[in-house]
């Protein structure tokens, strides 16, 4: 990967997947724990305390999940990301109201685990993060403004639109155009339809 | 070839963790068949680690790496993300699907008796819970050869071929394609001659019946036709 300075994450992460390693773990949580907690505090709706378990079960999530990571198909960073939303979501719907049909389903299950398959996953990964690093600061304010409320809340679309009181249609060519300024590829589809409401 | 695909607003909904259970469920499935869809999803994942990596840091309290590597060895709870073993699916879902379903469906499948319901003499429907109001999902099926009776759309649906192929007035859809359809578009699937097309079908606002306990399927009002 390439990477500036500091400590090579990736390697931190296997070597706790590879070899339990405490010393490394805690390497990682020092680093990644207050990224963390200013990601989800960012988001809004989570208070302190609150974002702290949030912090402490993604971590500890990190470190049962270890051995399943290769740093081939994602960097660290990528994978704390995907692990937090899901601890996020799944700790969003553990506190709205309750389902005894679907609780024991937790969000990892629902998210695609199959990227291993997919070959070009190494490749794009190097070529999407410097194209990211490269872009993401010139992006303008309206479309990192749509992104960051994307990513830091959970929001869809259309509650982004809602909380912006601009038009979905807004909302999605901001999307878009934010994406291919920053060189990621979007859907095949290529067609505008009408967003889904989640 | 997948020629139908959520479109892009769908897919960051997906990957920054936007979408409710139902549409979710629908997504990861179309994903499962979809090389070009997963390579977006992984780009959208990406940018998500950057943006946490690019993050204000924010002070975590004094003693809690302490108190989490103390919990590093407890043993697992399954709230915590444990793996727990899938069942094989129950035979009332049909045997040559069983394995064609994404392991997570298996799931919920395993909490309820799939019921298939005629609701003509070619297509059949079993609801699958999620336990949102929102959402309806379920498996639909369409007998080789069969048409569906003409039926408009109350709420969006998203569609997932899980096997077989259908067509309407637009087009042929074959496994792993993803379609969106919206309130007032109205259409008449129906399978090709070969075999079977069953597919996983979500809808918003499905309509409820008072007095009666069951949510009815919103598939189930269809136009006379």
């Amino acid at each position: 990967m390439n990477k500036p300075t500091g400590p090579d994450w990736n390697a931190l992460l296997v070597k706790v997947g590879s070899h339990q390693d405490k010393a490394a773990f805690g390497a990682l949580f020092s680093h990644f724990g207050p990224l963390l907690k200013g990601f989800l505090l960012k988001g809004g709706g989570v208070e302190p305390e609150q974002a702290e378990e949030l912090v402490q079960e993604t971590m500890i999530k990190v470190w049962r999940k270890a051995p399943s990571y290769a740093p081939t198909q994602a960097a660290a960073s990528t994978w704390m990301y995907t692990i937090a939303r899901n601890t996020r979501i799944d700790w969003l719907r553990k506190h709205a109201k309750k389902n005894h049909q679907t609780d024991e389903l937790v969000a990892e299950d629902l998210f695609d685990e199959n990227e291993e398959s997919s070959p070009f996953t190494a490749l794009i990964q190097t070529r999407n993060a410097s194209n990211i690093k490269e872009h993401l600061n010139s992006l303008p304010q309206e479309q990192l403004q749509v992104l960051t409320l994307m990513y830091f809340q959970g929001k869809s679309g259309q509650e982004v639109a809602d909380e912006l009181a601009i038009p979905l249609g807004t909302v999605k060519s901001r999307v878009r155009l934010a994406l291919q300024k920053l060189k990621l590829k979007l859907s095949p589809d290529g067609e505008e339809q009408v967003v889904y409401a989640s | 070839m997948i020629n139908n695909h959520p479109n892009t607003q769908l897919l960051t909904d997906y990957a920054t963790g936007g979408l409710s259970m139902a549409p979710l469920i629908s997504i990861t499935t179309h994903l499962q068949f979809c090389d070009q869809c997963r390579e977006a999803v992984s780009g959208l994942n990406i940018l998500g680690g950057e943006l946490l990596a690019d993050c204000d840091e924010v002070d975590l309290s004094d003693d809690l790496l302490a108190q989490t590597l103390a919990m590093l060895d407890a043993p697992m709870e399954t709230s915590a993300g444990a793996e727990v073993a899938v069942e094989a699916p129950r035979s009332s879902l049909c045997p040559d699907l069983a394995n064609e379903l994404p392991k997570y469906l298996h799931k919920f499948l395993n909490h309820q008796e799939l019921e298939w319901r005629s609701l003509s003499s070619t297509l059949s429907v079993a609801a699958i819970s999620v336990g949102e109001a929102d959402y309806e999902l379920a498996l639909h099926r369409i007998d080789a050869g069969g048409k569906a009776p003409v039926h408009d759309h109350k709420g969006t649906e998203l569609t997932v071929v899980l096997k077989g192929s259908f067509s309407d007035e637009d087009g042929i859809y074959r496994e792993g394609d993803f379609l969106m359809r919206e309130p007032g578009d109205i259409h008449r699937p129906s399978a090709t001659q070969d075999q079977a097309c069953i597919c996983l079908s979500v809808l918003s606002a499905p309509i409820k019946l008072t007095g009666i306990k069951q949510v009815l399927n919103p598939f189930m009002r269809f136009n006379p036709s």
